[in-house]
């Protein structure tokens, strides 16, 4: 039998300790949803497996007007936190549709976003929301903002004696109405062929613009955000036919490829769908929240 | 019937299916769940090429492996390396060189599965690739690599009646279309799996996931060079099968091994195996086209079916004739000109999938009936029933149709929801467009124009209970059940009173193939021949023990009773005793053969099924335009069974019938190399189902046990070709190609978008 030494740290120091112990031998596991993938098809073989369930410091979150998300936190707690699905519905629409209750039991949001795949649901909305990923070493804590994390398919900024902790949200403009669309080929457990998250901050009037931020995943090698339809969208009234063109704009952004989930060319049509009707959702929720 | 009997009430009752509660609670024994002392495991080397010839294989590295038993070649077969269902073209190992990614090259023993993939990844194969063809029709070209000595073409079948190129000169109106299929993975939820050891009477037993255990009996004892009654073949619980489950996949595999090493093995399929190594449904290009009169009658079909069998034949021949026999639909055509030619190409083996070729032939010709509706104005309904065959109506194989016929019936019964469903259609949404489709089907029950058999056993045992044998083979569906209700009815018995024994080789004789919809028709004729036997048995030794009139008794409750003095009686127990002592057999069999007769190879013309089954399906859907998402809403199934056994039963079949052909007509699309598993490879989840209203429809069939026929495969047909032409009804435009994809009906409405967007028609 292939084996590895499962080791269950209870403190953030702990693990990093475990961590510089066993360098390259060792590989750090959640909730092992996309780890136990890798290993039964032999992509990996650590020697020990870190698991990061029981360290308190990871699993939490807490919302003050911001929010914090710790990294090994299950998608099913983000899921059902009521704070959560009230002021950033768009994390709930991502963290709701990804894989079955039983994944998302397991599966972490730091887990999805470090295993860094163009795919994570999770991805965009943080994208969108201008998130800090908090990451941890041995020369302490750093902060790197979420549009600067992702170095690649499976690539972060992550070194290997590092851990990431917790994701800080911060609090939203007011009038602001954000949406996560994904698209895919069937209703329930499924990759997205094409992940749209979009976020708009409206004037007083609730219809012009203030300022729009776009993500798009599976349309380039990693997540990524569509700043030319954001700029475009910013000081505009949001209405159908401008988002029809910014839709259009994010298209021309995107560099999707042709894979066994999907076209290119069907991709980076959807891309043009899809931005609008989030964009629309977006102005649905904003107008709901102001509402309130 | 009839029987003096006191109808028991076991037939059309919808009692509990043998072996759901141990299922539910997680206590059902399946092949992989088998585990004996001394157990060793087997994998298989399988080919990384389409298409090579083995230049070089060195197993020496792999020797040294911790726990290594033996790598196996061909060279180690004792028997011989040849089986197949119908066409013996496939070897258990291959000799000479490889016909498609995943045959099986090697076989590797060691004491764990870790041990052996470990042995394995150390075996060394050199291969020099050949030209490789993955199309079939390129196949058949002369410059086409041969993949068989014996040619690339598997074979050709002929439907010929009447004059169809005359007919549709003088048509009204002609409709012709080309319809494509894809790859489709069975995707059952137990992979393939199974256990082998020699017995203390010298007897290779073989437990295994199987729809046939008499097959695999003869191609193992073959296989191995050993005569038919030193193999014994156990089927296991099995989950789900659908056509692959027929083909020898893992019997042959650990059956060798335990003979070689004389050690029990076993083998248990991961879904990525199951996935590269077995089965996938025929894809079919369809050529198709139809001519009918301002009256709205089908005057001709002219039809090419050009299918692709991969490398191997499997059952490639049975649905080279189904989908023929097919192709002209529930519908009276009095001209007809079928061709359906199949090929060997280097792609996997496709064999017998739900269906055999029909649900593909439903697709073309259900979509041909709408197209010629639009062009003679008349509904969709209103065609279908001014073609619908009817008593007396012949086949396009000249077969006179003379009972159960219950095409119109199915179309009266959907009739309502069609026309209220196409009412109700209104979108909220402007991008949003709703369609209703219908379609139907007929299927021949059992195999194609030849003999398929049954027999069966029913014992009264000495201790007064009765049993029954049968070497069918249930894999999920029910066979069990709806069996022994057969034979419960037939001995005034409560079903949960009769023990039953089912598919091993050592205590049931076969019943034939788990396949073409045939257990209920077939095998309850065979077991309903043998307890009808035992029944009279019981009379005549009841009407001796009592002294009575044979015509004053009646069976009841495992007891004979007089009518003209209920309180006087015998009971079953009385009676075995009795004749155990006279040595009066207590064990009689039943045999049914269909009453067929060969296709004429010229023209195709003959009996191919002694009955067939119906259906109609109303489809609703809703179609995104933009997106090219179809979301089905509801499907009203109405389906002629004949006599619903077990209705509930009958019900799940229906519902599993639409699960399935949700996915043949939406998703599922299997590619070689590329879709390993279910991750890439989508089936419907209970996300994606639609209400589903299943309607049974009895209209007797005087040949079967008491008027049942089958519904197995039906239940599937009809799903998918009703799913198009509600797609079709929504977009204004149709979709040629299995299965609809979100591409392929984005495309098909990006031209009915265009005009909408000319009337400003706004929408998100």
């Amino acid at each position: 039998m292939r084996t590895f030494e499962y080791l269950k740290p209870t403190s953030l120091k702990e693990a990093l300790e475990l961590l510089e112990r066993y360098g390259e031998k060792a590989k750090l596991v959640a909730g092992g949803t996309d780890v136990m993938v890798l290993w039964k098809k032999r992509a990996i073989s650590p020697e020990y497996l870190i698991s990061l369930r029981n360290v308190p410091e990871l699993n939490f979150v807490a919302y003050d007007g911001g929010l914090k998300i710790g990294a090994a936190t299950p998608l099913r707690t983000i899921e059902l936190s009521p704070e959560i699905r009230e002021h950033f519905p768009v994390i709930t629409d991502a963290v709701s549709n990804l894989g079955s209750v039983q994944v998302r039991n397991s599966g972490t949001m730091g887990g999805n976003i470090c295993n860094a795949a163009p795919s994570a649901d999770s991805a965009p909305p943080m994208l969108v929301l201008g998130a800090k990923v908090a990451i941890s070493g041995p020369d302490g804590e750093r902060s790197v903002p979420i549009t600067e994390f992702f170095r690649g398919p499976s690539k972060t900024v992550v070194g290997p004696r590092e851990i990431v902790t917790h994701f800080s949200v911060p609090r939203p403009q007011p009038n602001t109405g954000a949406a996560y669309w994904k698209h895919t080929r069937r209703k329930a457990m499924d990759l997205p062929i094409l992940g749209v998250a979009c976020l708009i901050s409206f004037q007083d009037d609730m219809k012009t613009c203030s300022a729009a931020s776009i993500a798009l995943g599976v349309a380039a090698p990693t997540p990524m955000r569509a700043y030319k339809a954001e700029a475009f969208l910013a000081g505009k009234i949001i209405d159908e036919a401008t988002l029809d063109e910014a839709g259009a704009i994010a298209a021309s952004e995107g560099s999707p490829r042709t894979t066994i989930r999907g076209s290119a060319w069907y991709r980076t049509e959807m891309i043009r769908v899809l931005v609008k009707r989030t964009g629309m959702m977006c102005r649905d929720r904003a107008k709901g929240a102001a509402g309130r | 019937m009839s029987l003096g009997v006191v109808r028991s009430q076991a037939i059309g009752t919808s009692i509990e299916r043998r072996g759901t509660r141990a299922r539910l609670r997680g206590d059902t024994h399946f092949a992989a769940d088998l585990n004996i002392a001394g157990v060793v495991t087997a994998v298989v080397l399988r080919s990384d090429r389409p298409h090579a010839l083995i230049r070089e294989f060195d197993p020496a590295a792999a020797k040294s492996t911790p726990g290594y038993l033996g790598v196996f070649t061909w060279r180690d077969i004792p028997g011989r390396n040849r089986f197949g269902i119908i066409n013996k073209d496939q070897e258990l190992l291959v000799e000479r060189k490889v016909r498609c990614v995943g045959d099986p090259v090697a076989l590797v023993v060691a004491e764990t599965e870790e041990a052996a993939q470990r042995a394995l990844s150390k075996i060394r194969v050199v291969y020099e690739d050949l030209p490789a063809v993955f199309d079939p029709e390129e196949a058949l070209t002369d410059a086409a690599p041969r993949i068989h000595e014996k040619g690339n073409l598997l074979g050709r079948r002929v439907v010929r009646r009447g004059s169809p190129e005359e007919a549709l000169k003088h048509s009204d109106v002609v409709v012709e279309r080309t319809y494509t299929t894809s790859f489709v993975e069975h995707a059952y939820l137990e992979p393939d799996a199974g256990l082998a050891y020699i017995d203390h009477n010298d007897i290779l037993v073989v437990h295994a996931s199987t729809q046939n255990p008499h097959y695999d009996q003869k191609d193992v004892a073959d296989l191995l060079g050993l005569p038919e009654d030193r193999v014994r073949i156990i089927q296991e619980a099995t989950g789900g099968g659908f056509g692959s489950k027929l083909d020898l996949n893992v019997q042959g595999f650990v059956g060798l091994a335990a003979f070689l090493v004389q050690r029990p093995v076993r083998m248990v399929y991961s879904r990525e195996e199951a996935f590269l190594a077995t089965a996938k449904r025929h894809p079919l290009k369809i050529r198709y086209k139809s001519g009918a009169n301002r009256d709205g009658r089908l005057t001709a079909v002219d039809v090419t079916i050009i299918g692709d069998t991969g490398a191997y034949a499997s059952y490639g021949l049975a649905v080279t004739s189904r989908a023929a026999v097919h192709a002209t639909g529930p519908y009276e055509v009095p001209n007809v000109s079928v061709e359906a030619i199949f090929a060997y190409t280097n792609n996997p083996m496709a064999g017998a999938m739900r269906g055999f070729g029909v649900p593909q032939m439903a697709f073309a010709h259900e979509s041909q009936m709408d197209l010629l509706a639009a062009e003679l104005g008349l509904s969709p309904l209103e065609i279908r029933r001014r073609n619908a065959l009817r008593i007396g109506s012949q086949t396009a194989t000249g077969q006179y149709l003379t009972a159960s016929v219950g095409i119109g019936a199915t179309l009266d019964a959907v009739a309502s929801r069609w026309e209220e469903a196409r009412v109700e259609k209104q979108s909220t949404r402007a991008f949003v467009r709703r369609g209703v489709g219908i379609a139907s089907m007929i299927y021949g029950i059992g195999n194609t124009g030849m003999q398929n058999p049954s027999t069966a056993q029913v014992e009264l045992g000495r201790d007064g209970f009765v049993t029954l044998y049968s070497g069918a083979a249930d894999i999920g569906q029910g066979s069990s059940t709806v069996l022994v209700q057969i034979a419960a009815e037939a001995l005034g018995l409560k079903p949960d009173a009769i023990r039953s024994v089912i598919a091993d080789t050592a205590h049931t004789t076969s019943a034939g193939a788990t396949s073409a919809s045939r257990q209920t028709y077939i095998s309850g004729n065979a077991v309903l021949d043998a307890a009808t036997k035992l029944h009279n048995v019981i009379l005549t030794e009841a009407a001796m023990m009592l002294k009575a009139d044979r015509g004053d008794l009646e069976l009841r409750d495992g007891s004979v009773f007089l009518r003209s003095d209920p309180g006087k009686g015998v009971s079953f127990k009385d009676i075995a005793e009795r004749a155990s002592r006279t040595g009066l057999p207590l064990k009689w069999q039943g045999y049914f053969d269909p009453d067929t007769t060969p296709l004429d190879p010229e023209t195709g013309q003959g009996r191919p099924y002694a009955t067939y089954a119906f259906a109609t399906h109303v489809a609703e859907v809703e179609v995104d335009s933009l997106s090219g998402e179809v979301r089905v809403l509801k499907v009203t199934a109405a389906h002629d069974v004949g006599r619903a056994i077990n209705p509930l039963n009958v019900q799940g079949q229906i519902y599993s019938g639409v699960a399935m052909g949700l996915g043949l007509a939406l998703m599922e699309e299997f590619h070689p190399g590329v879709t390993e598993s279910l991750k890439d490879y989508h089936i419907a989840t209970a996300a994606d189902m639609p209400a589903v209203i299943p309607i049974i429809v009895e209209d007797p069939e005087p040949t079967g046990p008491f008027g049942a026929k089958g519904v197995g495969e039906p239940a599937l047909i009809p799903t998918a070709p009703a799913i198009a032409n509600a797609v079709a009804d929504a977009l204004s435009a149709r979709v040629y190609n299995l299965p609809m994809n979100l591409e392929r009906v984005l495309k098909a409405g990006i031209s009915v978008r265009s005009a909408e967007k000319e009337k400003s028609c706004q929408g998100y």
